[in-house]
């Protein structure tokens, strides 16, 4: 280049790079002179603004927008629209039948493992063996030594073992099958066969260890979802289950039935100290408590009284002379000394004896009216005894059991008095 | 010119020499407990907040105030009640150490030899200070735990919200738990102290939950090596209802895991250096939780005759078989 071009160049560098150290230092409004970066030799054609050409320009907000993924279309269309086993495993076989190669199985059995719990085949072993089978055969299983001492085919074993940790997840347990399609693909001497023995492992040494199993397929109809769980939740055998009320088949007229379920249980013991019961001291009505059965939460209510006062605990002597074939009370002194003691030295908590509990489809007072007016039948006594009422405000409130008395104040005492004094008279007139 | 210049920077000293002295003070304020309550008449609890306050605002009197370096008064008035906290605190350690030393001839942890042990029980607010509670939103999860007393001071009500919504920081795939841990014993000089429950196989707990399944972890107490991911947990099942239900999980069906995975070399518990327990509940279903605990105790069943429940298997560790 001649010694002309160079001293041009030189000087509208130099001009560029004075007026750039110029704007650097000064902070005034420097430019109503519009400084424009020297169009050198290799700046481009664009003119950028002054003062913003160093800093770059947020882009807009960014809208959330769903990335597309690839074969999602698949799981989208089927002839109804209907999400089911049968629309999963077509979309899932026909992945294979336009794409003999297979390309981008890796993906497409994420999105799978993903869509799953929509189309409801979670649960599913034949599923999850189909989805196995999109992985190609024979390519993933190492074939010398410096194949095997490496992981082989890594992204392939992670798709692989995040197909068994969803069936894991939700405690499906592997079969043959499972375990030849895994030593197919993979070899036996990889990830996910080795996840796949720890499976079998596992899952059947933890199979039966809930002492208070729930099923896994819970009953639909609330009715018998309720006896489920209040026999769940009741430890006597000989506890007896009533339904009070039985809802009415919702007609076309609305969605919620007029008259809520109610279901009840109680235990001849129960029974029995309910007929015992002093019917000076009230008894409440206490809930709703939460219970979770798996994944569903289901509220009950139990009607219950405050500890008697130890003036009041009497117990029935049977007089000597009642039976003279063999003694009925036998009180032999069996001391137990320091090896042989197996009480804890706390006292445990004490609360009211528990007389009944009922499951209902609301949870208002005219449902527990009800269900107390059931419970007269085949409990007398109850008719003289006052009821107060201490329900939760919503059920959307956690309450537990020791927590009621916190929230009792604002309800029983000056409602409570009024509602069971109304509670009594109604009794009187319904008994005359 | 010059003065002023001093000036300027005298003050940007002073300010920095004040600064760190405000970080400092939350560490005094925990270890001086005692001071700041004989000192402020305050409750202990709020002690060390009520001591950060007071720091503060002497420091920003100090700011306002004539430059020449003026801060010894506050300095004075610390430093005496340093001391004396300093030998209170000595002076309790040693009662400690006088208190375990005459505790072995009563018995193992100055009780009594016995059958049964209640490890701990919730009957008074001191009680709930031996646990803490965390939950998945120390990695930015959305679970809430908390601990507190139930009715009658008769017994402790865990209860929260689980929520497996996983946080988004690209990582993690999965979330939700909550737990409820034991804080390790402090003896003397603020040594760990472990249980010793080689005479106990059955671990006995009387609890009152609402159907959710548990786990419970007991972790060990060696402190040689570094064990903080490493446990042994087993399944506690609460069967929901307004009863109260004795859970009774023997010693024998703790596995082992490790950084939260069981691992397939499997080892029995070893009692003897037993550092806390814990509580998790991470059962991914969403929604909210209670769990009402009496008290925890450990025992011996003389019919248990089980040394360890699980064996290895040589398909799946075949170095232990070889």
């Amino acid at each position: 280049m001649s010694w002309v071009q160079a001293r041009l160049l030189a000087k509208g560098l130099s001009r560029g790079w004075g007026g750039i150290c110029r704007t650097g230092l000064s902070e005034a409004p420097v430019a109503q002179v519009s400084l424009r970066a020297p169009r050198g030799l290799h700046c481009s054609a664009v003119t950028h603004k002054d003062d913003t050409w160093l800093i770059p320009q947020p882009s807009e907000p960014q809208k959330p927008n769903k990335v597309p993924v690839v074969h999602e279309e698949l799981f989208g269309s089927s002839a109804n629209g209907e999400r089911d086993k049968k629309s999963f495993t077509h979309a899932v076989r026909s992945f294979g039948e336009h794409n003999v190669r297979k390309r981008g199985h890796v993906d497409f059995i994420y999105l799978a493992l993903r869509k799953m719990p929509e189309f409801g085949v979670e649960r599913d072993l034949s599923v999850y063996n189909l989805l196995l089978d999109v992985f190609p055969k024979e390519v993933f299983r190492p074939r010398n030594f410096i194949q095997r001492i490496f992981v082989h085919y890594p992204r392939q074993q992670e798709c692989g073992l995040a197909v068994l940790d969803q069936m894991e997840r939700h405690g499906v347990m592997p079969d043959r099958e499972t375990e030849f399609l895994l030593i197919q693909i993979f070899g036996r001497h990889s990830y996910p066969m080795l996840k796949f023995l720890r499976m079998k492992l596992w899952l059947t040494r933890f199979k039966n260890i809930n002492p208070y199993p729930v099923p896994r397929d819970l009953p639909q109809d609330p009715l018998d979802l309720a006896k489920l769980s209040l026999r769940h939740m009741e430890p006597d055998l000989s506890a007896k289950v009533t339904v009070y009320q039985m809802s009415l088949p919702s007609d076309s007229t609305g969605i919620d039935p007029i008259q809520p379920h109610i279901v009840g249980i109680q235990s001849p013991d129960q029974q029995a100290a309910l007929a015992r019961h002093n019917p000076s001291k009230p008894v409440f009505v206490e809930g709703p408590f939460p219970l979770w059965l798996r994944n569903k939460c289901v509220y009950y209510h139990i009607l219950r009284a405050d500890l008697p006062s130890p003036e009041e605990e009497k117990v029935e002597e049977i007089p000597e002379e009642w039976n003279l074939y063999y003694p009925m009370q036998l009180d032999l002194e069996y001391s137990r000394s320091g090896w042989d003691n197996y009480e804890f030295d706390v006292d445990k908590v004490t609360e009211g004896p528990v007389f009944a509990m009922c499951m209902a489809g609301a949870h208002d007072q005219a449902t527990l009216v009800k269900w107390i007016q059931g419970l007269q039948e085949t409990n007398p006594t109850l008719a003289q005894v006052p009821v107060i009422f201490r329900l939760a405000r919503s059920t959307g409130e956690l309450l537990t059991i020791s927590r009621q008395e916190e929230q009792s104040p604002p309800h029983s005492p000056p409602k409570g008095q009024e509602e069971d004094e109304a509670f009594q008279a109604q009794q009187q007139q319904g008994q005359s | 010119m010059a003065s002023i210049h001093k000036l300027l920077a005298g003050t940007y000293i002073h300010r920095n020499f004040l600064k760190p002295r405000a970080a400092l003070h939350p560490f005094m304020g925990i270890l001086s407990i005692d001071f700041s309550s004989s000192h402020l008449q305050e409750p202990v609890a709020s002690a060390d907040r009520v001591s950060q306050q007071k720091s503060e605002e002497v420091l920003q009197e100090d700011q306002h105030k004539d430059v020449a370096g003026d801060i010894t008064s506050p300095d004075k008035a610390s430093e005496l009640s340093f001391d004396k906290a300093i030998r209170e605190e000595a002076v309790e350690h040693l009662r400690r150490l006088k208190n375990e030393i005459v505790a072995h001839w009563i018995g193992p942890e100055g009780r009594p030899l016995q059958e049964v042990q209640v490890v701990w029980q919730f009957r008074e607010k001191e009680d709930l200070e031996k646990w803490m509670v965390t939950s998945d939103k120390t990695i930015g999860g959305r679970s809430e735990i908390f601990l507190k007393m139930a009715k009658n001071n008769q017994s402790a009500l865990l209860f929260g919200t689980l929520s497996s919504e996983a946080p988004q920081d690209g990582d993690s795939s999965q979330s939700g738990y909550c737990a409820m841990l034991s804080r390790v014993r402090r003896g003397s000089f603020e040594r760990r102290l472990s249980y010793d429950w080689s005479r106990f196989n059955t671990l006995y707990l009387r609890v009152r939950g609402d159907g959710r399944p548990w786990m419970v972890n007991i972790k060990q107490g060696t402190d040689f090596i570094q064990r903080k991911s490493q446990m042994y947990s087993y399944f506690m099942f609460t069967r929901g209802g307004p009863y109260w239900q004795e859970v009774r999980i023997p010693f024998s069906k703790f596995f082992f895991s490790n950084q939260g995975k069981i691992r397939d070399v499997q080892g029995s518990l070893i009692l003897d250096k037993i550092s806390s327990i814990g509580f998790t509940l991470a059962d991914k279903v969403d929604g909210p939780f209670f769990l009402e605990i009496d008290f925890i105790g450990v025992f011996t069943d003389p019919a248990h005759t089980e040394e360890f429940a699980y064996e290895n298997s040589p398909a799946i560790s075949p170095g232990l078989f070889k």
